[in-house]
């Protein structure tokens, strides 16, 4: 099973550097999400000590979708972004105590599973941006060194691609050995997205990514999680239900640790079937 | 599906009663004027045909209004569900009701140049079909404010009962036409008439289908158009 694996081999050809296209128009219909599911979370109750969180949670995120996470704080819906890649693991008392999430086909709780070999494969983008203090060069690469990549010539192209599927390799490449943290917000959130690429993930999360930038940068992420469909399945925590309309193919609403209702982000945003997604999403939660 | 839960922010609330309120009002005043209009024409009355045509403007002034509050709300609010359906459906729904009084301002200008002529007792023939179309107003606009769309769909069908109608009354009044005579002019303004309520039948219809995608995001326009080619050919 390729999570417990050490330095599995890449699985996708090279691909050529991402072009600016328009993206593909969201899925219309209103079903549930259909396809092969890239994450597959089966009746999931979460408690943190004796407080549970979420409750009997089941849903399937398919292959190259944008999935968005939608509810008032204290739903849910970012304690259940982190089970994805068990981020929950640290957390002393933090426990899935029911159900099941299945990644790849394998049982991402069972002992055998490496948490570090699985965050490899389940990326992770935060909510505020955190570039290491070194070049944006060293940032890229930094995975791949870690899996044990020396040679200068492979990192060159890894940084290189992972900075274009990031849209940001036209705004750097000349100056790949300056810090990091000189970069516009907007920009260190991109390259945060292009380290988390760099080591080949099929999932990325994103927990309100675009929650500490300002429209311009937003716009830029946005845009680039867009394009992004097409590699990888992703997964957004959004407060900004704009966002969630503009970026999402399917949305699933949270209240209370419940999944109240998932369905096409269009479904959800035009003609809700929960009355308590309804009041949501309109602004009438008292 | 809609919700009574009142919104978070007063002021959408608010906006959305306003907006609401001002489609009922200028519903109420294109009826008003259509049935000033059509009153003038029947009992021959000058007054009422000038008021028809003189209100005309109150009724644009509130198309003007609705669409600058159906904006306004759009860009404050940003609406989703069937709050974004509201405001869709009421920009839409005074944009036909602004038809509908300029086919009464018609009807009351062909009223006025009868008048100056002796009467035409073939005027009454258009009382049913007059009262067709303004039930089916009526309906239409019972179906926006309360969000029935059974109601609204129904416009769909009683409208091919007032084109039937229609189109036996024109079928009446132009084989005079054509015998000729002094009454000739008469029978070319009471087509018009009739083409004028005609008309105000299918934008009530318009609204009844905008009502059924308010009620329930189901758009049913040009569904007729959704039949296979192989059915158009044959009826055809």
């Amino acid at each position: 099973m390729s999570l417990l694996t050490e330095a599995p081999p890449r699985r996708r050809p090279v691909t050529p550097p991402m072009t600016h296209e328009a993206p593909q128009t969201p899925a219309s219909g209103d079903a549930a999400p259909a396809g092969i599911p890239a994450i597959q979370i089966k009746g999931v109750d979460f408690s943190y000590g004796d407080k549970q969180v979420l409750k009997d949670v089941t849903l399937d995120i398919p292959q190259n979708q944008v999935v968005a996470f939608i509810g008032p704080s204290g739903c849910g819906k970012t304690t259940l972004l982190r089970c994805f890649n068990r981020m929950n693991d640290l957390v002393p008392g933090a426990r899935v105590t029911k159900g099941s999430i299945i990644i790849e086909g394998a049982n991402i709780a069972d002992k055998s599973i490496d948490p570090v070999q699985l965050r490899r494969h389940v990326g992770m983008v935060f909510q505020k941006y955190n570039p290491f203090p070194r070049s944006i060069y060293d940032n890229v690469a930094y995975g791949p060194r870690t899996l044990g990549e020396k040679k200068k010539a492979a990192l060159d192209e890894v940084v290189e691609r992972s900075l274009r599927r990031a849209a940001l390799w036209d705004e750097v490449k000349d100056r790949l050995q300056d810090m990091a943290t000189g970069l516009s917000g907007g920009q260190q959130q991109r390259l945060c997205i292009a380290r988390t690429m760099a080591v080949d993930p099929e999932i990325i999360l994103m927990d309100e990514p675009c929650s500490a930038l300002d429209p311009i940068a937003t716009a830029h992420v946005e845009d680039l999680i867009l394009g992004l469909r097409e590699h990888y399945t992703i997964v957004i925590v959004t407060h900004n239900m704009q966002q969630a309309t503009r970026v999402s193919d399917s949305t699933a609403f949270f209240y209370l640790g419940e999944m109240v209702e998932y369905a096409a982000t269009r479904k959800i945003f035009e003609n809700p079937s929960n009355k308590r997604t309804l009041d949501y999403i309109s602004g009438r939660f008292g | 599906m809609h919700s009574d839960t009142p919104h978070i922010l007063r002021e959408f609330d608010q906006a959305f009663a306003s907006l609401r309120n001002e489609v009922i009002a200028m519903a109420g005043q294109a009826r008003l004027n259509l049935e000033r209009a059509m009153q003038g024409l029947l009992q021959r009355d000058l007054e009422r045909c000038k008021a028809a045509i003189a209100d005309d403007d109150e009724v644009d002034e509130a198309e003007l209004r609705i669409d600058r509050i159906g904006m306004e709300t759009l860009v404050r609010f940003h609406p989703v569900a069937s709050d974004l359906r509201l405001v869709i459906t009421s920009m839409k729904c005074a944009a036909n009701l602004e038809r509908v009084s300029d086919h009464a301002t018609n009807i009351a200008k062909r009223a006025r140049k009868m008048l100056s002529r002796s009467e035409c007792a073939e005027v009454s023939f258009l009382e049913p079909l007059y009262a067709l179309a303004d039930q089916q107003l009526r309906d239409a606009m019972s179906a926006y404010t309360d969000r029935n769309a059974e109601l609204g769909q129904s416009l769909q069908l009683r409208d091919k009962d007032l084109d039937k109608m229609h189109k036996r009354l024109i079928a009446t009044f132009t084989s005079r036409l054509e015998e000729g005579g002094e009454r000739a002019e008469d029978y070319l303004h009471l087509v018009f008439v009739a083409r004028s309520l005609e008309r105000i039948g299918d934008l009530a219809k318009n609204i009844g289908e905008d009502a059924v995608f308010l009620d329930q995001a189901r758009d049913i326009r040009h569904e007729k158009l959704n039949r296979p080619v192989s059915d158009e050919v044959g009826a055809e």
